[in-house]
């Protein structure tokens, strides 16, 4: 038998690690960094799978993430003091009720944009997102600028942020293999043709933007997880959560990883994450003029970086770097990898 | 043999997914026992606190050993780590040097700690100690004015940090998120920086929750009644910030002005941190069409909105225009003298015509704990410190940090979150600018000030008290309850009361007041 090829084996270094990792790492680490790096990982491995297999540079995975965070207040919060519908049903109802409107929203919108490509897509979308911001900014049934607070978690998970870390390990878990089967199904292999040549997919008779929706759609729906996990962790969700600045900040996290690889969304979201908690303690670091109001400088420099030097992410870098380091690369693992 | 080996590792992950599940559903059990414990030396410390509190500091007090208070903070190493909470970014970005030394400057003035920096509040303080404890500022909060960063912000100084007390935050929604938060957390102590959303304290009612610092609508008390009666404005429009603390200041004016008889016509809800003003100015009735404008624009809007206003609708002139404005010298700068004569509403602290021994000293202290700050006011330049300090975000800031040292001194260096907590909920807290007392919802009970808009000698526009109105209560003489819906863009409605300081303002002349 064949060595793994080097993806797997990390992959499961990795997924190995974060397991043990509450025994080791401090609990600010685990229940706050790595749990949100999950958390938007799952969010950017959707815009990384849109854009890797299907063409499709989707700027509305947020708004996705952010309507079931929504609705997830709006159904299961009723405390005083708190906004949005107030419904205060069970918890777990609320998590089918809001992922069953994030489907609908996601097919519908996915249905709009499936007839345009390339920098229109990227387009359309973020107009999605912007009038989603506006929409629960305005609409005070919903929301309102201020948000929605006191949104609790299942009981199971309420005042366990262990749990929530696993449940969201879980999820990323589940989120990657479903991701990577997608991409062998025929399914998957049509988006795959679709992002290439889809005059001639067309022409060979598949529905173009039938694919187009539905891959959208079921991106929708994984971004939407992710959203439910996001209020569950933070307890709250406000329009300014998702609007144009955490909209692009999605896709950086998606660039810095890779998009060509859906890893490497967790891989960004951890140096995003890190970056965003650590950078301000490293020592002297303000004596350069980095402080913590400088971490979108600092974020945008890596962003360029990563741009100039190695536009398929971290990742590629990772990729890249192994190749150079072992020259007889199998042809059959690197094709399968 | 290609698919073989991928199906073994596809099914070592399956089962890797599956061991994660597993500790999913057992993994909880040491977090929750280390919360436990916690939780549980609080529940003990917390019985029977109500009625000891005094009792209990005089032990405390007289024992003076400090070892056995040691054990009861959160931390349990007998040090309170405190956190402060303030906005980088955002429309309030530029009043973070404002607030960080407002709460350091008590710390500097009252536990005998030094500042880290001469010219700067951000580099910390160290050395403060009260009644034995010793306090460690172990971070400070960046948010951008949104409930999402302030959360994620407090957490980071929590979790990462061990802030065992949060003074902050500085604006209204994450006042509201902190304060849902502050449930969640009972061993943490927070203390209000700014922030005057009334939700916070009147409807959400965190028992760990404390606002030494009005909110809005108390704020406000006090200008309605003379717009109606002294202005002679019958018809108002507001135009307030589309979040709560413009919801709930533009409430206090609402209920105020109707309450005396005025009219509010219209309402309109920029959303914080708009730039171009000019749809929503355009929504407004003409000056001739309306008695008066009432403003609550705040941050960086506040400018912008109203040179908006004079680009549509013509210059801005005193008679018709109020607001709380939060008026600052640039500001008056931009508007020019036309503005004088203008209402405005109070803000925590008094303009520079009221003086007292105990304002004297503040400013003071405030201009020799640092040698400089570079505050809002100043437009971030370096200015004497008392700039900054003396306007409502550092003031307010700085009142909190009082408060805790007060509340430190009145349990007798007990820092155990039961008794930290049952003693700044006794507190009378004699600050600078009055006495502030809190309500059974831990809101602060203010002296409300009525200011206004003059032309100084040197022709500059500057603020000076016209009245002040004492006692203003988070209720506003019983038209808000926790049974009342939260100020909203609809709420409070237009209607006659009695609020019972109609009339009963008390009027200062020449920064005396006359009672």
């Amino acid at each position: 038998m064949t060595a793994p090829s080097g993806r797997v084996v990390a992959v499961v270094a990795v997924v190995a690690v974060m397991i043990v990792m509450p025994a080791v790492g401090s609990e600010f680490f685990v229940t706050f960094v790595l749990t949100r790096t999950l958390i938007l990982g799952i969010a950017a491995a959707t815009i990384a799978f849109l854009s890797g297999y299907g063409g499709m540079t989707s700027m509305a995975q947020l708004l996705m993430y952010g309507i079931a965070g929504f609705m997830i207040g709006n159904f299961s919060v009723s405390e005083a003091g708190s906004k949005g519908l107030k419904l205060g049903i069970d918890p777990w109802l609320s998590v089918i009720a809001a992922l069953a409107i994030t489907t609908v929203v996601a097919l519908l919108l996915g249905a709009i944009s499936s007839r345009t490509t390339g920098i229109y897509y990227l387009m359309l979308t973020f107009i999605f997102a912007v009038i989603g911001f506006f929409f629960f900014g305005q609409v005070t049934t919903f929301s309102g600028f201020g948000g929605i607070t006191g949104i609790d978690p299942p009981g199971v998970f309420a005042d366990q942020p262990l749990r929530l870390y696993y449940l969201a390990l879980g999820l990323s878990v589940a989120a990657y293999l479903g991701l990577v089967a997608l991409v062998r199904t025929p399914f998957g292999l049509a988006l795959q043709g679709i992002r290439d040549e889809p005059v001639r997919m067309a022409a060979l008779g598949w529905n173009v933007p039938l694919h187009r929706t539905l891959a959208f759609t079921l991106m929708g729906v994984v971004a939407g997880v992710a959203g439910v996990l996001n209020v569950w962790w933070n307890g709250q969700i406000d329009p300014q959560s998702i609007s144009i600045g955490p909209t692009i900040d999605l896709l950086i996290i998606a660039v810095i990883g890779g998009m060509a690889r859906v890893e490497g969304a967790w891989l960004g979201a951890f140096v995003f994450v890190a970056a965003n908690n650590y950078l301000r303690s490293i020592p002297l670091i303000d004596a350069v003029g980095i402080t913590e109001a400088r971490f979108n400088t600092v974020i945008g420099v890596l962003v360029l970086l990563i741009v100039v030097l190695s536009p398929d992410g971290i990742t590629g870098l990772i990729e890249r770097t192994r190749r150079a380091a072992t020259p007889a690369v199998d042809p059959e693992a690197a094709r399968s990898a | 043999m290609s698919n073989t080996r991928h199906r073994t590792w596809w099914k070592a992950l399956a089962v890797l997914f599956a061991l994660t599940l597993i500790a999913a559903a057992c993994g909880s059990d040491d977090d929750g026992g280390d919360d436990g414990t916690n939780g549980d030396d609080t529940e003990t410390e917390s019985s029977g606190d109500e009625t000891s509190n005094d009792d209990s500091s005089d032990e405390e007090a007289a024992g003076d050993d400090g070892g056995e208070e040691a054990m009861a903070d959160v931390n349990g190493d007998g040090v309170l780590q405190v956190g402060i909470m303030g906005e980088c970014e955002g429309p309030f970005g530029g009043f973070h040097e404002d607030v960080v030394g407002g709460a350091s400057l008590a710390f500097i003035e009252r536990a005998g700690a030094t500042s880290n920096s001469a010219t700067s509040a951000l580099d910390g303080f160290s050395g403060a100690s009260v009644a034995g404890v010793d306090i460690e500022l172990v971070g400070i909060g960046c948010g951008d004015d949104t409930p999402d960063t302030a959360i994620q912000e407090i957490r980071r100084l929590i979790e990462q940090d061990g802030s065992e007390v949060i003074l902050g935050p500085l604006s209204g929604d994450e006042s509201i998120a902190m304060a849902n938060f502050a449930k969640d957390n009972p061993q943490i102590t927070f203390i209000n920086g700014t922030a005057g959303a009334q939700e916070t304290t009147l409807q959400i009612q965190a028992e760990n929750y404390f606002r030494f610092n009005g909110d809005g609508a108390q704020w406000n008390a006090g200008v309605g009644d003379i717009l109606h009666n002294t202005a002679g404005w019958d018809t108002a429009v507001v135009i307030a910030d589309d979040y709560s603390f413009g919801w709930t200041s533009a409430a206090g004016f609402i209920a105020e002005f109707c309450a005396a008889g005025g009219d509010v016509v219209q309402r309109v809800f920029p959303p914080l941190g708009t730039t171009d003003y000019s749809s929503f100015v355009a929504q407004l009735p003409d000056p001739d069409e309306v008695d008066g404008y009432f403003w609550v624009v705040g941050g960086t809007g506040t400018q912008a909105s109203l040179e908006a206003f004079v680009n549509a609708k013509g210059d801005l002139n005193g008679e018709q225009h109020a607001g709380n404005l939060f008026f600052n010298p640039g500001l008056a700068t931009a508007l020019g003298p036309g503005i004088a004569g203008a209402y405005v509403g109070g803000f925590a602290s008094l303009p520079g015509d009221v003086t007292s021994p105990e304002i004297e000293a503040y400013v003071a202290s405030a201009n020799s704990a640092w040698e400089s700050l570079p505050g809002a006011l100043s437009a971030n330049e370096p200015a004497d410190p008392s700039v900054a300090l003396t306007f409502g975000f550092g003031y307010s800031y700085y009142v909190a940090g009082l408060a805790l040292i007060e509340g430190i001194e009145a349990s007798g260096g007990d820092i155990s979150p039961a008794a930290l907590q049952a003693a700044l909920g006794g507190l009378t807290l004699d600050a600078p600018y009055g006495s502030i007392t809190l309500d059974e919802n831990r809101q602060a009970i203010v002296d409300a000030a009525v200011q206004q808009l003059v032309l100084g000698d040197d022709g500059e526009v500057v603020s000076r008290t016209v009245a002040i109105v004492p006692g203003v209560d988070q209720t506003f003489g019983g038209v808000f309850s926790p049974d009342t819906p939260p100020p909203s863009r609809d709420d409070p409605g237009c209607a006659q009361a009695d609020l019972p300081w109609i009339g009963n303002a008390i009027p200062v002349v020449d920064g005396v007041p006359q009672n």
